[in-house]
């Protein structure tokens, strides 16, 4: 498996994504973004986002005019908007789906957005789609999500997940002396 | 702007300060190369500066009745660097700085305690960024 090669040799980093969507969304709610507006939605320093955004400059995806103002280059509203896009699909696959709550949805979906491919982001707004169509069979699934509660003999050893349950029920709950291993307590929390 | 307003400004002033003085330092350390016997003590005067200036901006949010507040979040690369990029990259933080003072002076307009602050950063800004562009002119 070579995907962390993958992760590192990602041209979009973490940064470079927020400055663009940065950017991006002072455009929309403004109409114009300036040093100062990205470094304060950023919540960082103007001298932090100058040296970003002058690599960024160079890179070809951000442009400036005379007076300074900020935009986007045709690449950079490209990867502005599938940022964006990615992270709207999978916050609403974390909070509709899956329950998490908003800002922790939020918080992972932003480590995230600029990482997960095109491709795994439109299954995932597929299935949302699929999950809006509101037909018998999406509500019968529906109802037996809501509804979804393992039987306390759930058996971490045979999850797919392997050890993440097991480890989450035994970080969960402190470990009771003389209690047998986290293997007997139910690991996963009905939504 | 009322008081609040203010600290909050200078509190972005204090953080665009010590964050400059750190890079000044991770600059130095990292600038390659014969002109690193040059560069690297102007980098290093260039973060004394930034501290003071820093300590000026603390200064007078203590004097305002607020307290200096920092949170940095700056990641660094560890990769050597040479003489004429690390002042490059100085100069655009330095600007940084510059332009960030020049807001202040645009917001504090009326109260001229604020203003002739504003002003006196505003020109050791200026001069510092003034003597980057020359060594990198030169």
């Amino acid at each position: 498996m070579d995907s962390w090669k993958a992760f590192d040799q990602n041209p979009v980093t973490h940064s470079v994504a927020h400055h663009l969507v940065a950017i991006a969304e002072l455009l929309d709610e403004y109409g114009y973004a300036r040093v100062s507006d990205v470094a304060r939605r950023l919540e960082i320093t103007r001298g932090s986002a100058s040296i970003t955004l002058k690599s960024l400059k160079h890179r070809g995806l951000v442009t400036e005019d005379d007076r300074r103002f900020l935009g986007l280059s045709a690449e950079g509203e490209a990867i502005a908007r599938s940022i964006r896009a990615r992270k709207a699909a999978i916050g609403m696959l974390f909070v509709q789906v899956l329950g998490v709550e908003p800002r922790q949805a939020d918080e992972d979906t932003c480590k995230i957005e600029h990482l997960i491919s095109v491709h795994t982001a439109e299954r995932a707004t597929r299935f949302l789609r699929f999950l809006t169509s509101r037909t018998p069979e999406v509500q019968a699934f529906q109802a037996a999500w809501s509804r979804f509660d393992e039987p306390d003999g759930h058996d971490p050893a045979q999850c797919p997940c392997h050890d993440i349950c097991r480890a989450a029920g035994e970080a969960a709950a402190p470990r009771r002396v003389g209690a047998a291993s986290g293997r007997s307590r139910k690991s996963h929390e009905p939504r | 702007m009322n008081r609040a307003e203010t600290i909050r400004a200078l509190n972005e002033l204090y953080a665009e300060e010590i964050e400059a003085a750190v890079r000044y330092l991770h600059l130095s350390a990292t600038v390659k190369g014969l002109d690193r016997l040059l560069v690297r003590k102007h980098l290093l005067e260039g973060m004394e500066e930034t501290l003071e200036h820093a300590q000026t901006v603390a200064e007078k949010i203590l004097q305002l009745g607020g307290a200096p507040r920092l949170d940095l979040r700056i990641q660094l690369p560890a990769e050597r660097t040479t003489a004429s990029d690390a002042i490059r990259t100085a100069l655009t933080f330095e600007q940084g700085a510059l332009e960030a003072y020049g807001e202040l002076l645009n917001k504090v307009t009326g109260d001229v305690a604020l203003e002739e602050f504003a002003r006196a950063q505003i020109e050791l800004e200026s001069r510092h960024v003034a003597s980057l562009q020359l060594l990198i002119e030169g």
